[in-house]
């Protein structure tokens, strides 16, 4: 599945404002399978455990890079580089219209910690093709996933004059999302979502939220896919 | 500047080589279908049908099966298949053990599937008669998600499909195609059944049209609901010729 689409998101975790960026769209499955939900938060998963109603397998996520340069709430804060996240995935569906999910994913190169992720998701078919779903968000980060993007060391806050301060870890962010998507024919999709976290724990008390940033994010997106097959043998 | 040029070098070396190997595999596959002269047809798809409530459900949504062997359903796929072989194949009747075919189910391991391998190859080495054939074409049974949910349908199977504002029923008759080798038993070509065009499913990766709720099997004896027998029927003899001929094994089209 290819497609394409945009997302207003906040310039990075914790600012205050946001920008309009493009983002593409692309999955694979297999041939002669069908898509099933996927929450906007999802990391990209492979379920190699599939019970129907239970599925587990790895998970990875890639979280761009921050750089200090590009924003001036960050200025004088140093770059964080890119991380890939990397860990496994479990979901259950108690029945047909309830999603439960829960990820946990180590950090390596930008941030070294652990991430976990937990969201539910009512899915409602409204008609035949039309789908909404919607569902509580939570997210917990260790010390070491944390202090990257909310710490501020005595340098920093020399440079920046915002105070020295400790970032550690626990419950980051918790929020909702919802999602509505419209299948026009077996090939092509549309959908749109809205996903909304309040920042938690050290996250909402760092200095770079409370004085130059908003422990609010919300993104809002839209997008369209074409599903088609690839033989190969 | 060296570094680089020995990278290209790889590079070039790397393509070349997947290049090859893929025209070999296609050639492969393409010499093998065009040795076969003989085939042999075994069906086990329709010995039960399943009964599902899903999308906005109570909490009892549990799947239930139906007896309909005495529909001989696999006789019919094994006659509809024989007729689209024919022009290209001598189509030789085999005996077999159907409920062996029948009672394979993939494990939801993925890894352990994949280290099995292909399982119906020894049934075809063992349970199948005559050996010594060009080709076994195996039909049987198929498994789809069912629109974006988590839950899986299989075989022949009728859905009722709740959403806010209305309720749909939908038949469905899922199978996957394998061709073996007769003399390596190696799967030479393996398909799911695709969706018939315009049936306008509920999301379904695999043949299935709405229906309406005469249909249902739930009012009494499923096998003794002529309407769904038909209708089944049908699309088995729709789907069947269709489905050999984008294996291009049969020119139906």
């Amino acid at each position: 599945m290819v497609g394409a689409g945009g997302a207003y998101t906040p310039d990075f975790e914790g600012a205050k404002r946001s920008m309009l960026s493009p983002v593409p769209i692309f999955s694979i499955r297999r041939a002669g399978s069908t898509d099933q939900f996927r929450g906007p938060r999802d990391s990209a998963s492979i379920a190699l455990i599939d019970f129907g109603d239970l599925r587990a397998g790895p998970a990875g996520k890639f979280v761009s890079s921050r750089k200090a340069s590009s924003y001036s709430e960050l200025n004088g804060l140093g770059d964080v580089n890119a991380t890939v996240e990397l860990g496994g995935f479990v979901e259950y569906y108690p029945v047909d219209w309830f999603r439960t999910r829960g990820e946990l994913r180590q950090g390596i190169g930008g941030h070294h910690g652990v991430v976990a992720d937990l969201s539910a998701d009512f899915i409602v078919p409204v008609i035949q093709h039309f789908t909404i779903s919607a569902g509580p968000r939570f997210t917990a980060e260790s010390t070491k996933a944390t202090s990257p993007y909310f710490g501020i060391d005595a340098v920093q806050a020399m440079a920046t004059g915002l105070p020295v301060f400790d970032a550690k870890g626990g419950a980051h962010s918790a929020g909702a999302g919802a999602q509505v998507s419209y299948r026009i024919d077996p090939r092509w999709e549309v959908h749109a979502y809205v996903e909304y976290e309040r920042l938690l724990g050290d996250a909402a008390k760092s200095p770079l939220v409370t004085v130059r940033g908003s422990p609010n994010q919300t993104t809002v997106g839209i997008g369209a896919s074409y599903s088609f097959d690839v033989k190969i043998r | 500047m060296r570094r680089s040029s020995r990278c290209e070098s790889f590079a070039t070396v790397v393509l070349v080589a997947a290049s090859l190997g893929a025209c070999a595999t296609f050639e492969t596959r393409e010499t093998k279908l065009q040795a076969i002269k003989t085939v042999g047809i075994i069906s086990a798809v329709g010995d039960e049908m399943s009964f599902a409530r899903m999308g906005l459900t109570g909490l009892n949504n549990a799947t239930r099966n139906f007896p309909i062997g005495s529909w001989g359903l696999d006789d019919l796929i094994v006659q509809q298949a024989t007729a689209a072989l024919s022009g290209r194949f001598q189509v030789q009747p085999v005996t077999y053990q159907r409920a062996a075919f029948a009672a394979i189910k993939d494990s939801p391991l993925a890894p352990a599937n994949f280290i099995r391998g292909d399982p119906f190859k020894k049934l075809v080495q063992t349970e199948v008669s005559p050996q010594g054939l060009d080709a076994y074409i195996v039909i049987t049974k198929a498994k789809s998600n069912f629109g974006s949910g988590a839950r899986k349908v299989e075989g022949i199977g009728f859905v009722s499909y709740g959403t806010l504002l209305a309720s749909y029923n939908e038949i469905h008759v899922l199978y996957e195609i394998r061709v073996f080798d007769g003399q390596t038993f190696d799967v030479v070509e393996k398909m799911a059944a695709p969706p018939l065009d315009n049936a306008g499913t509920v999301g379904l990766a695999g043949p299935g049209r709405l229906v309406d709720e005469s249909f249902s099997p739930s009012a009494g004896d499923a096998a003794r609901n002529e309407n769904l027998h038909g209708a089944i029927t049908e699309l088995i003899a729709r789907s069947v010729p269709s489905t050999l001929s984008d294996m291009h094994l049969a020119d139906v089209r």
